[in-house]
């Protein structure tokens, strides 16, 4: 048998240049949950973790140190940056919690201020140089900028922080290494959930026992994330990204059928991610709130939001609509801070128009349904057997709304964004699907199977998880195995990034 | 609101909110065996899969390859060996032409040797002056292609029968683009089926705009590793249009000397504009054969037939229309 390769491995790992490369940073291979290296790396950390666990200061600072080592490995010298931003919202919430009045309130403006200038420089300076060259025939240059990953989710949390101290819902934490380990904690560091620290600190303290059924979810969760992103969210991106590149070149079918892939791409992209996020820091003994709750069998728009991405749109209920004034202060306002707050929502996603209205559609959409319940609900009930039908139509209205409204959030300018909505609705024709199917079975398979893990029932959800932790614990080291080597046999060679990791 | 966790013996500031959230429980009830062995759970596969993909081996379960994880050691490998490009190729001079046809060797002897001794092209990684063999063997010929392979066989079945070669199968993937060749099993199947000794594999028309060159290089790299062990000719797409760099990065990928740049041909069209029409199949053809008599890696007898649209045998195997279109 031919060793000479094994050999050659064995060297590599122990050359310099392994071990410097290891340890650096790089631009083109930055670390992300589903990077084969990220997996070896937390293999051995958790093997460190078994000896750290037990003492709590050694935990922390274990934990603390790995999540800045894979910050480094995600963003390099911006790391630099997200230690500043620790420091001083760490201080900013301690002057905050020390003073009163008019101080107090200054200290606040300061402190979101200076969270937030990181933010819009890096995020929103080209957008509004661009602006104001359009608008105000100025001739500003662009910059060369880099957006540092993570930066809108650690800025929403840091904001959240400093707000919470400055309402006195938490106090501000005196011990740093407890601040940093709830900024720093890696599962949630470049792609939330955005994690509140109200919910977070006391785990610190008192994480979760690590006990075998604690151990089949976390690796259950690992897996599910895995095959989510890997498996079915690049695969379906291989189809949606190519009609996007150029709607007009192809059919009404083909660009309804890349919107669909596109909505089921984004939600198993961003729930995978969730899913390694909770599963890892599951494994540690810390339980993340849950991001996604099936959301797109939400049968109506509201309901929608309160099932997709949680963690951000209760932080835009709690941080942007109520302090607004919420439902307190007229219909009229009601509907005006719903819009308000939804713009926000979909500027956060990124520096572009379309973004911004992605945000007004479904701020509309929102204010549309609170309207409609306030009309129709009360006048009338619906008979017992219209019920289930509504329901399904509901759920099928709801779905392609969301759909329809990602087309926005994908193509690359409202241009093509038209172009494929004009498609869609003037020249589909069902001589397209019949082409497609006989062209591209295996997509329409995939989103089969994505539709089917999206509207499965929540029960049976269940059970499945039941039933898995019903295996015995050795075993698992197979699932993962098996996993990993389906990923590999549809995987692209170039992998997307999390499509969150952008935001 | 607020209050002190209870049921834990650490020592917890007295400013920490406790909420309902999360049944907290007692990490002191945690298995230190239990996160040990979540940390192999997760590098154990990860770790075997890196081997794997380094390794030589290559397992398969019934009809299905397991494909390995494209390594960065496997790129390097890779790049160390096709350093060139379209632009770098110069000919070289030949000076000597040697028969191997009564040399015994097995197949995969001769395949190294014909690769040692072929260089035709000047690479940064080739010696200058290789001496230069002309394989007279009797080849099986494999074409495997996009669309462009569909009228290319015709030609392609008369150089065979005039110089000896058995064109043993042609497989035609309509609307392929590299990735289909690069990442479906589809080629190891049909080289493991049909065994030939020599390809000739077309493919580009469908890419010719293509942006994401970054990507299909990768996978025009998997593709020549792929086609590793068997001489081959990669001929370029029949440019209708100028390309964004397709050729380019098939150049690049291909082994210095076996990519074919049909960009330069002036060829006639078919109706659709874009596909070449009969006459233009055979006008590449032959340009194609002289080229591999004089100038290719690995050289084979093609002189030109005295008989044109001789009956074809070949097995012609068809791929789903458009399947995998644009990836």
């Amino acid at each position: 048998m031919d060793i000479n390769w094994f050999q050659s491995a064995i060297q590599d790992l122990f050359s310099a240049q392994f071990w410097k490369e290891a340890f650096t940073y790089s631009l083109e291979k930055p670390w992300f949950f589903t990077e084969f290296s990220f997996l070896c790396a937390f293999g051995v950390f958790l093997i460190g973790y078994s000896i750290a666990f037990t003492k709590e200061s050694l935990r922390k600072v274990y934990i603390i140190l790995f999540s800045l080592f894979f910050y480094y490995k995600s963003s390099g010298p911006f790391l630099a940056l997200f230690a500043l931003m620790i420091l001083s919202d760490y201080l900013f919430a301690l002057a905050i919690e020390r003073s009163e009045g008019r101080k107090k309130k200054l200290y606040m403006f300061f402190a979101l201020s200076y969270s937030l200038s990181f933010l819009l420089y890096f995020k929103y300076a080209n957008f509004i140089i661009e602006n104001c060259n359009f608008w105000l025939h100025t001739q500003f240059s662009p910059k060369d900028l880099f957006l540092p990953i993570g930066i809108s989710f650690y800025t929403f949390q840091s904001i959240s922080y400093v707000m919470d101290v400055y309402r006195k819902e938490i106090p501000a934490t005196r011990n740093f290494i407890d601040y940093s380990f709830y900024m720093t904690f890696f599962p949630h560091l470049v792609a939330g959930p955005i994690v509140r620290a109200k919910d977070f600190l006391p785990q610190i303290f008192s994480p979760q026992a690590i006990n075998k059924a604690l151990f089949k979810e976390s690796i259950a969760r690992i897996i599910m994330g895995l095959v989510k992103k890997l498996f079915i969210a690049d695969y379906l991106a291989k189809y949606s990204d190519i009609v996007h590149l150029a709607p007009s070149a192809y059919s009404g079918g083909e660009n309804l059928i890349a919107m669909y892939a596109y909505t089921f791409q984004i939600y198993f992209d961003f729930s995978g991610y969730s899913d390694i996020a909770l599963g890892i820091a599951l494994m540690l003994g810390y339980r993340l709130k849950e991001n996604f709750d099936n959301p797109y069998t939400s049968q109506n728009i509201t309901i929608f939001w309160r099932k997709w991405h949680m963690s951000l749109s209760s932080w835009l209920r709690d941080y942007v609509y109520i302090p607004l004034g919420g439902n307190r202060k007229g219909e009229f306002n009601t509907y005006l801070f719903l819009m308000i707050t939804m713009l926000v929502g979909g500027f956060w996603h990124g520096a572009s128009w379309r973004f911004v209205f992605w945000g007004f559609a479904h701020g509309l959409a929102l204010a549309f349904h609170k309207a409609w319940i306030v009309l129709y609900t009360r006048k009338s009930e619906t008979p017992s057997w219209l019920k289930s039908p509504q329901k399904w139509f509901n759920t099928f209205l709801t779905f392609n709304f969301v759909a329809l409204c990602w087309i926005f959030f994908r193509a690359s300018s409202f241009q093509f964004a038209f172009q494929s909505i004009q498609k869609i609705f003037t020249t589909i024709q069902w001589v397209d699907f019949q082409g497609f199917w006989f062209a591209r079975p295996e997509i329409i398979i995939m989103l089969l199977v994505a539709a089917f893990i999206a509207f499965f029932p929540v029960k049976l959800k269940l059970q499945g998880i039941a039933f898995l932790q019903k295996l015995p614990t050795w075993t698992w080291i197979i699932w993962m195995m098996i996993a990993l080597q389906i990923i590999v046999q549809f995987r692209d060679d170039v992998v997307q990034p999390f499509i969150y990791f952008q935001f | 609101m607020e209050q002190n966790p209870s049921n834990t013996s650490h020592k917890t500031p007295p400013n920490v909110v406790q909420t309902n959230d999360h049944s907290l429980g007692n990490i002191e009830g945690s298995s230190r065996w239990l996160i040990l062995w979540a940390g192999l759970v997760i590098a154990v596969p990860a770790l075997l899969i890196f081997l794997y993909a380094l390794s030589p081996f290559q397992f398969s379960i019934a009809q299905f390859e397991l494909k390995k994880l494209p390594s960065e050691s496997l790129e390097e490998i890779i790049n160390d060996s096709t350093n060139t490009d379209l632009a770098g190729n110069k000919p070289v001079e030949t000076f000597l032409t040697q028969d191997t046809q009564h040399i015994a060797l097995n197949d995969s002897q001769r395949a190294k040797n014909i690769i040692a001794g072929g260089f035709a092209f000047q690479s940064s990684l080739v010696p200058f002056h290789m001496p230069i063999f002309t394989d007279s063997t009797k080849h099986r010929i494999l074409l495997i292609g996009d669309s462009e392979a569909g009228g290319l066989r015709y030609p392609l079945n008369d150089y065979c029968l005039a110089n000896g070669h058995k064109f043993i199968a042609c497989v035609e993937w309509y609307s392929a683009t590299v990735f289909n060749f690069a990442k479906a099993d589809t080629i190891s199947q049909i080289i493991r089926k049909y065994k030939p000794t020599y390809i000739f594999i077309v493919m580009g028309l469908n890419e010719l705009f293509a942006r994401d060159l970054k990507a299909r290089s990768s996978a025009a790299k998997l593709l020549a590793k792929k086609l590793e062990g068997i001489p081959y000719t990669w001929i370029g797409p029949a440019n209708w249009a100028e390309d964004n760099g397709i050729n380019d990065v098939f150049a690049k990928a291909a082994d210095p000397g076996t990519f074919y740049p049909t960009k330069t041909l002036e060829l006639p069209r078919a109706e659709d504009g874009r596909h070449p029409n009969n006459k233009g199949y055979r006008i590449w053809m032959d340009s194609l054969a002289t080229w591999i008599t004089h100038s290719a890696k690995w050289r084979i007898p093609m002189n030109p037939p005295t008989k044109r649209a001789r009956p074809l045998r070949a097995n012609i195997i068809t791929i789903n229309a458009a399947k995998y279109r644009g990836y």
